[in-house]
Parts: structure tokens; sequence; C-alpha cells
């Protein structure tokens, strides 16, 4: 039971290693970055991980990724509006960047394949441990992204859409983004696209001194898609970051959050909704390290299983040795609506400072026939109750975010999903 | 903060410098040669006289072992055990099963009186009678309640390999109960040895526990009857005194339709520098009706300051809530070995079923503690409830490890967990990692779990009640622990608090 086999490669890996060796020439970046590439592909030759692996155990990509649609450069995917009105929107298409970028003051905008190719993107290619699957997988094929820099002091009165669409076939892209000292921006990830394809896509945010910035991730991939996503956030001093999420769709799901607070003062928010339905697989994983004394953390997630559907959520916050006085705290909740769906949970805490707050708390229930009872005694239908509840359950954790325009844009999202999944 | 600094001192006590069971007793001893083939298995079983079905069974575990690799996954860290420089088995000479007290090395005797336990029949447990102080939480009364009416324990005492002696053995038996050792009880009792061995915990079950099937010399076999409620608590002492020795005992605890039993284990070690094996299997098989109540005060030796030498206790404990409406509690108070690897688990199988799991583990030194529970909810109606206290001082690492999960057809499954963990100093580490898997939307499951020092707004809030502070530290830190120290045994809450001690004393006054 505990024996180490080295099982035969599936055919989603072997269709994977088989590309990187058809594709190597044609993708940007050499020396340094090509380096990379190859310890990534070698990773990937060890195979993909397996529930035996700790942070996958919940998720044996090996066995919900079978087999990998191969790489299309005739999709025809095409820029939509932005989720939010308004919005200064950057798209990425089919895993190619646009070369028209909006001109916004104090925001310089860049291809990410120039970056590759002049080699000064190579150190971002690190992955950040053995089981970072979704870092090896990028890289080795990663060929373009948009790269964002918003000056010191920039305060942005429009989010900016970071849109990546993709129709069929197989994308890898990243987004980077610098924060400048004290600047505030809104920014919204959009992950969408049609027919049944792969794409991974890894978010890098830096947030300077003093930097506040929300960042909303709307993932609402067809359900034939597979979306392996990872949002890494490293916080430097007083800086705030707020991240939103809503899985909203895909037929597999892993969205990996990384965040390190690296100077004292930085706080960081984490609220998410996974909205599942059908046949589906839907993993969130978060790693939090606080590493320097004073520094705060709050994550809530509202889950929402039926049909078929399976939902994990993973979170481990870590605080480190000095990180004294850090203020920890995660909560996930799920109503689990379908018998045949399921939701497993696993929030760790590592902890190595001994004056700590830190908890975390976990549920996972059916609705309250309590509450359904009180509604029903008014005369409202049992679908409608149910609905009202439901939706109050997930709209709690929106309403959070304040911002008048994004909070309605969001339970517009949130309405759309119950209209076919109620 | 003069309570939490008794806290600390109370933590200290029981550091591992401190270690009072360490003494070393000079027995001749009848060792197997070191290693392990499958001569030693043979060995062990011509040495109890077992029957050929289970030396089978045995090497059937040996086989399956040879293929298995030692589990990585836990949060402890020890140099590669040489399986093969371990004697299997040791016992005090001149020891092939003495009816009577009389009968036992004088020498022996000693030892337990050393260690405290009664092994003369009708002598009352010293701590029950000594400790007149109420138990905090406890009034006098209720405290009398709880205190067996004849106050009496029956003992069953293993010796490193050997089990020396069983007390009241007779009294029990006219209740029905048998009460022997694991190796009489094979012998004996064969049809109910082979029915429940390994039911719980097959012999394939994992790395430590396919190893104890192979090699396991001694344990206790409980067994209660329809309808029988055990008149009394039940307790087996384990001692490892052998150098280089390792102690695999074997538990099994069945109580029938309708049946009740408490069961006590405690154990204890010589202070050594060299680390030693302790790979246990404990069974527990509740039929309809039945509840067993299982608690233990783990005190082997922890190893000295500098992180040498210390037990490893590498433990599998399983209770099988077989029947409908079957109940099993997992107590337990873990303050000894260097190494603890231990995952008290009820399956949940019967409909209205109920599991509880309550720990205190307090760590100290360079001791590891990765340690929690599992719950499975199979039938309907299952309800079950985690509490775990962490204590982390020195240079320890403490992990909480569980594991909660409802399947399709457990309806109305229902779980509550709290997991705490108190750091003491900033070298040790308190971690939690909780899973919760559930596949059926009637299911609910409820997880918390902090870690922290003393709060202030705690500390405010029992002080705005005009309580002095220091009284207020000492409230809160006794709060911690007190869901756990409740759900003992009283004969056993004795003993625990004895070894913990944490900042009772203050609370009480």
């Amino acid at each position: 039971m505990n024996a180490h086999v080295q099982p035969q490669l599936t055919q989603a890996e072997t269709a994977l290693i088989d590309a990187f060796g058809e594709r190597q020439s044609l993708l940007p970046g050499d020396g340094e970055v090509m380096v990379r590439r190859d310890n990534a592909v070698e990773a990937l030759k060890a195979g993909l991980p397996t529930k035996r692996i700790e942070s996958w155990h919940y998720t044996n990509l090996r066995t919900l990724l079978p087999a990998v649609p191969g790489f299309d450069a005739s999709a025809n995917a095409k820029a939509i509006a932005p989720v939010i009105e308004g919005s200064t929107v950057v798209s990425v298409l089919n895993g190619a960047s646009t070369t028209k970028f909006p001109t916004v003051e104090g925001v310089s905008f860049a291809r990410l394949s120039d970056k590759l190719t002049d080699g000064s993107f190579a150190p971002a290619l690190d992955l950040y441990g053995a089981d970072d699957a979704i870092g090896a997988l990028n890289t080795a094929f990663v060929a373009d992204g948009v790269f964002v820099d918003i000056a010191d002091g920039i305060e942005l009165e429009k989010p900016i859409e970071l849109q990546n669409v993709q129709a069929g076939g197989q994308s890898h892209v990243r987004l980077p983004v610098r924060v400048g000292k004290g600047a505030k921006a809104t920014i919204v990830e959009h992950q969408t696209g049609e027919g049944a394809a792969l794409t991974s896509s890894i978010s890098q945010l830096t947030l300077d001194e003093g930097a506040e910035v929300t960042w909303l991730i709307v993932q609402e991939q067809p359900e034939t898609a597979s979306h392996l996503a990872q949002f890494k956030a490293w916080l430097g001093k007083d800086a705030k970051l707020t991240l939103f999420f809503i899985n909203a769709g895909g037929k597999l799901v892993r969205q990996e959050v990384v965040v390190a607070t690296k100077g004292e003062g930085a706080d960081f928010k984490l609220r998410g909704v996974n909205l599942l339905a059908g046949d589906t697989h839907t993993d969130v994983t978060m790693v939090l390290d606080h590493a320097v004394p004073h520094t705060t953390s709050t994550e809530v997630i509202r889950n929402v299983v039926t049909g078929k559907a399976r939902g994990v959520f993973q979170g481990r916050i870590n605080v480190h040795q000095y990180a004294q006085k850090t203020d920890a705290k995660m909560a996930c909740n799920t109503l689990l609506l379908s018998d045949d769906g399921e939701f497993s949970t696993k929030p760790e805490l590592e902890i190595f400072a001994d004056d700590v707050q830190c908890g975390h708390g976990a549920t996972v229930t059916e609705i309250d026939h309590g509450h359904l009872f009180y509604l029903m005694a008014r005369g409202i239908d049992e679908k409608t109750a149910r609905g009202l509840l439901v939706k109050a359950f997930v709209a709690e954790v929106i309403e959070e975010l304040e911002d008048e325009q994004i909070v309605e844009t969001l339970e517009g999202k949130l309405d759309d999903w119950f209209a076919t999944h109620g | 903060m003069p309570a939490v600094q008794e806290t600390i001192d109370r933590v200290r006590k029981i550091d591992v410098d401190q270690y009072k069971y360490g003494f070393e007793t000079t027995i001749e001893t009848d060792k197997a040669p070191k290693g392990l083939s499958e001569d030693i298995i043979r060995f062990i079983s011509e040495k109890k006289n077992e029957p050929e079905w289970m030396l089978e069974w045995r090497l059937e575990a040996y086989r399956r072992w040879l293929t298995l690799e030692e589990p990585t996954w836990a949060r402890v860290e020890y140099p590669k055990i040489d399986f093969q420089d371990l004697h299997y088995y040791a016992a005090p000479k001149n020891q092939s099963g003495p009816r009577s007290l009389d009968e036992v090395d004088p020498e022996l005797l000693k030892v337990y009186e050393k260690l405290g336990i009664p092994l003369k029949e009708q002598e009352i447990l010293a701590g029950v009678q000594k400790e007149k102080a109420p138990i905090d939480g406890l009034s006098d009364e209720d405290a009398s309640d709880n205190v067996y009416k004849s106050g009496r324990v029956a003992v069953d005492a293993v010796f490193d390999s050997v089990s020396v002696v069983t007390t009241f053995k007779e009294e029990l038996a006219k209740a029905g109960v048998i009460f022997c050792s694991i190796s009489e009880a094979i012998r004996e009792h064969p049809e109910l040895v082979k029915k429940y061995l390994g039911s719980v915990v097959p012999t394939s079950d994992n790395f430590y526990a396919t190893l104890n099937s192979a090699v396991f010399t001694d344990g206790s076999f409980v067994f209660v009857p329809k309808g029988v409620r055990c008149p009394m608590e039940l307790s087996t002492y384990f001692r490892i005194n052998e150098k280089n020795t390792g102690q695999f005992e074997r538990t099994l605890i069945i109580a029938e339709e309708g049946a009740y039993v408490s069961y006590l284990e405690g154990c204890t070690a010589p202070q050594r520098d060299e680390n030693q094996l302790h790979a246990a299997v404990v069974e527990l098989v509740a039929l309809d009706d039945a509840e067993i109540k299982y608690s233990t005060v783990q005190n082997w030796y922890p190893g000295d300051a500098q992180g040498k030498g210390g037990i490893y206790n590498f433990v599998t404990k399983r209770g099988d809530c077989r029947g409908h409406r079957s109940k099993i509690s997992w107590t337990q108070v873990e303050t000894g070995s260097a190494i603890t690897w231990k995952y008290p688990s009820c399956i949940l199988r019967g409909d209205e079923s109920q599991g509880n799991f309550y720990s205190i583990a307090v760590s100290n030194g360079y001791q590891q503690i990765d340690s929690g529970t599992k719950m499975i909810h199979l039938g309907k109606n299952t309800r079950s409830r985690i509490i775990s206290k962490g204590i982390a001082a020195g240079f320890s690492q403490n992990t909480y490890r569980g594991q909660v999960s409802a399947h399709r057809k457990a309806t109305n499954a229902r779980n509550f967990t709290n997991c705490d963990s108190l750091l003491i100093g900033d070298q040790c580490g308190a971690h939690t990692v909780p899973y919760m898997e559930a596949k059926n939307s009637t299911a609910k499951f409820e997880h918390e779990a902090t870690t922290s020092k003393i709060s202030e707004d705690q500390k405010f809030y029992v002080m705005q009640r005009g309580i002095p502070e220091e009284e207020a530290i000492a409230l809160i830190v006794n709060g911690f622990v007190k869901d756990v120290i409740q759900e003992l045994p009283m004969e056993f809450a004795v003993e625990a608090q004895k070894l913990i001690g944490i900042s009772l004393e203050g609370s009480v006054g």
C-alpha cells in the first residue's frame, strides 16, 4: 500500500510531454527561461499529481485530467464586454495578448512574450514548491500574457479588466501586476471561453508599501473546460489586498491562492464564492504565509453544491516563528444541496509563534429548516424560500466588498447562475 | 502573570528531564535473539503455546509487512528505525503464567508498587483515597458518585512482552466478563478471538499495524457478554523494561448487545538513551446498544532535555460501532513518548451510533506529537464529537490531524469538532490538519480550531466580573483542558491531573 510504483504515463501526460518537444522552438525566451522550462517539463515527466501528494489529496489530477486537447492555432476567441461597466479592458485571446494597449495615466502595459524573449521574466517563473504542478505546466508552455505596472501614488478611478478568453485548444498565460507605493487599484481577472479547452493562468501580484488593491477573479468557463489557475501575491509594508473570487463554471477547476505577507502591517482579505453544479470538480487551495510580525488576514469562503458537483477547499495558514502578533481567521461554509454532490475541506493551521491569534471554522450543512419554516410560514413557497436562503448565504460575502457597482454586478452574476441552476 | 507562570511551571514539571518513572529494574529475562524473521515469529508463537491458525495469521501478516513501506506523511522526524536491531520478545524469567500473586517475582511486584499500580485485589487505588481535593468542576457529591462504589479496579499488568498478572479475574468471571491477557484468550477462547481479532484493524491496515499483527506478544482481552454492565473498571498497565526491545501489544475489547465497559490504559518506561519502539494495536467492537469507554494516560519516557532517547509510540487504535445505538468514547491524555503517532478512530457503522474523542496532548522538550482521530460515518443518524486540546512547550511540535467523513448513505450524520492549541514559548509549533468530507446533503459538520495564548479579551471579560487577574487566568487555563479531564473515569482523572496539573491548583484554591 505504501509501495512506490512508477506508473505508466497517462494519455494527458504523454501528450503534454510530446507537445513540449514540438513547440519548444516556438516558445519565446531562451537561456534562463529555457532552463526553467526544461526543469518544468522534467517535473511533468514524473506524472501529474495524484492524491498521494498531500496538497492534491482531493484533486487527483491524473484521473481528473486523463486527456488534454491539442494546441489549436485556429481557435477563434473574441474579446467580450467587461464584467464591470466602464472598465479598462486588456485581453488575452487564445493565449495571445493584444498588441493595442489602452492609455491610462500612470499605468504601463507590456506583452509578456517580450519579457520572456528578453529573459527579464525568468526569475518569476520559479516554482513555489515540489507540488506546484500548475506552476510547472504553465512554466513549460507559457507563451504570452500581460504585464501591468501601476506607478507609485496612482489612484485608478476605473477598474482594469484582464480578460483571458479561450475557445477550445490549450493556452498557458501569465498576468503579472506590480502596484507601486501608495497606489490604489481595482483589478478584475475574467476567465472565460467556450469549448473543451485547457487553460492554465497564473497571476502574480506585488504590492509595494501602502498599496491597496481589490482583485476580483470571475471564473465562468463552460462546463466542458479544464481551468488550472494560480493567484500569487506578495504584500509589502502596510499593503492591503482584498481578493474576491467567484467560481461559476468549468468541468475541472483548481484555483490556487498563494499569498505571503512580507512587510509589517500588511492585511489580506479573501472572500470567495463557489457555485458548483453539474458533474464538475472545483478545488480552491490557499496557502497563506504570515512571514513577519503584525500582519492580519481573514478568509471567508462560501460554497453551494448542487447536482453531482464535487467541491474542495484547502486552506493553510502558516505563521512563521518571528511572525508574532499575527491575527488570522478563516471560515469555510458549505451548503450541500444534493445527495450526489460532495464537499471536502481541510483548513490547516501551522503555527510556530506563540503570541498570535489564529482560528478557523468550517461547516457543511443543508439549508436550515428553521429558516425555511420562517419564510414558508409567511406564505412563500418552498422553492422560492430555498432560493432566497441560498442566495442570502452567498450574497453575504459579496456585500462585504462595499463598492456598490461591484456588489451589484456580482449579484447579477449570482442571479444568472441561479436562473440556470436554481 | 503568576498563574500563567504556574502553568509553565507545571508543564515544566512534566518536562522530559523530570520523568519520574525512569527507573530501571534488573529482572532476569528470557529474550528472543535480535532481529525479525519467520523463525522469530515461530519462536514467539511457540513461547505463547499458540494454536496453528494463530501462527499462520502472524506469518501472513509478516509476509505482507515485507511489502510495505514506512509511512512518512505525519509531521514527525526521526532517524530510520532498524527493525532488525530489536528484540521482539522479552519476558521475565519463570513467568510461565503465575496463577496467583504469591507466585509473581517479588522484584516485579516492587516495580508496580513503585509505579503506584495496585496488583493486590481489594486494594483501593491510592489516588482515589488520598486525593480528597475535589476535581475541578465536580462538587464533592458528584465526585463521590463518580468514584466506582467499591473503588476497585481490575488490573492486567503487562511487563515487556508478557502479561504478569490479571487481578479480579474470578469476580469478573462471576458476572460473565472475560478479562485476561490476549495470549490466554487465544488459548482459552479461540472462537471469540478468531471471530473478532483483525476485524476492526485488518492485518493489512498499515505498516505498524501489520508489523504488530506479525509479532504482537501480549495485551489485554475483554469480553463483556450481552446485557452485562462490567462491575468494575478494567485497566491494563504497560511497562517496557528491557533494553533494545520493542513492545507490541494487542488489545481486543468486545461489548455484546447492551453491555458496558470502561477500560483504562497506562504506560511507562525507563530512562534510556536509545529510542525504543512501541507499536500497539487496539480494537474495540461494540454491538447493539453497547458502550465502550476507553481511556489512556500515556506516559512513556519522552527522551531527555536534548531530545535523546525516548519511546517511539506508533499506535493504531480503532473502535467499530458495529451495532445500532452503540457508543465508543476515546479519552486520552498524552504527555510521554519522544514521538507519538496515534489516531484513535471510530467507525460509526450502526444506525444512531455515537463516537467521541477527547484528547489532551502536552508536548515538551523535543517531543513530537502527531495525533488525532477519524470519525467515519456510515450508518444513519450517527453522531460524533471531537474535543482536542494541544499544549506545546519547549522545542516540541504538536499536531492535530483528524478526519470526519460522511458517506453517501449516512443520512443525518452530525459532527462537532473543536481543537484548540496553546503555545508556551516561541520555539515550539502547533498545527491543525482537519479533513472534512461530506457526501450527503443531510450531514451537518462543524469544525472550529484556535491557536493562541490567553487573550486579553477573555481575561477582561472575567476580570470585569470582579475576579482578580490571577484567578481569571487560572480559570481560563483550567477551562482549556476541562472538557477532556471531565471525560476521564474518576480514578484516572486524579492521575491525569497529577500528571498535567495545568494550573488546576490555581483554580481550586
